[in-house]
């Protein structure tokens, strides 16, 4: 939501319905929850900005990755598992886009912005392992999120590839 | 040679002194946990850290642009945004 203004088309990738338990840390709002998460998010950016941004109702696979991912110039990578993170990345080195990843740590205290190159995915602790879904970690996702959203404007305007760690008292060119 | 950096109770700073490059990664977390428990890490001081505070933890190895090398030794970050 928070790359609304940045001069780019945007689309969503996501398989996912939104829950009500996502209205305490993402961008969905009530209106949306039974919804498939990309077509939401593609229609609040309609709705309340007047943003056009297309949305890809599918989970990221290696059968689909060449048609949604092909006219990309850049590719975000917020994934909650291991798995769509490596095929993401394999895809994007394979064809040579730009990939920048944002992670965010179990406890909701720590997170990183990192670029491709310097990339590795981390796979969680255990299986189903629980998620910073609570609300009073959205504070700090929504650091997380405005840090991706900083790097992508930057990005667009000077092709930096910059990196970040954001912890509960900083975000941190690294 | 390498410049640590280590995240702990959501905090990252760098250990002054540098540390090899290839350094084992369990001798590093054991390295982490003296230096944090001896104040040795602005910032980080934390005298009662357990042996096992940086057990989940995972090492980056990365050379940087200006032809540096830095370790970073943080929490792992498979959830999304």
């Amino acid at each position: 939501m928070l790359c609304r203004n940045l001069p780019a088309e945007l689309a969503f990738v996501d398989f996912d319905r939104v829950e009500g338990k996502n209205l305490l840390s993402q961008a969905y709002v009530k209106q949306s929850v039974g919804r498939n998460k990309a077509l939401a998010l593609a229609l609040q950016l309609r709705n309340f900005h007047g943003v056009k941004a297309q949305a890809f109702s599918v989970r990221l696979a290696e059968t689909n990755a060449e048609e949604i991912c092909r006219s990309a110039d850049l590719l975000v990578d917020c994934f909650d598992n291991i798995a769509s993170r490596q095929l993401l990345s394999a895809w994007a080195r394979d064809k040579g886009k730009p990939l920048v990843h944002a992670g965010l740590s179990a406890d909701g205290s720590f997170g990183i912005v990192r670029w491709d190159e310097r990339f590795s995915p981390d796979a969680e602790d255990e299986e189903g392992q629980a998620t910073c879904e609570g609300g009073e970690h959205l504070p700090f996702i929504g650091a997380l999120a405005a840090t991706v959203a900083r790097t992508i404007q930057d990005w667009l305007e000077t092709g930096e590839q910059r990196d970040s760690f954001v912890t509960l008292k900083t975000v941190t060119v690294t | 040679m390498a410049i640590l950096n280590i995240t702990l109770h959501g905090a990252s700073a760098d250990y002054p002194a540098q540390v090899p490059f290839d350094i084992d990664e369990a001798d590093l977390k054991r390295l982490a946990v003296e230096v944090v428990r001896a104040g040795e890490v602005p910032g980080l001081y934390d005298a009662r850290v357990t042996a096992s505070a940086f057990e989940n933890y995972v090492v980056d190895r990365i050379s940087t642009n200006d032809g540096g090398q830095r370790l970073y030794l943080r929490p792992k970050v498979p959830f999304g945004v």
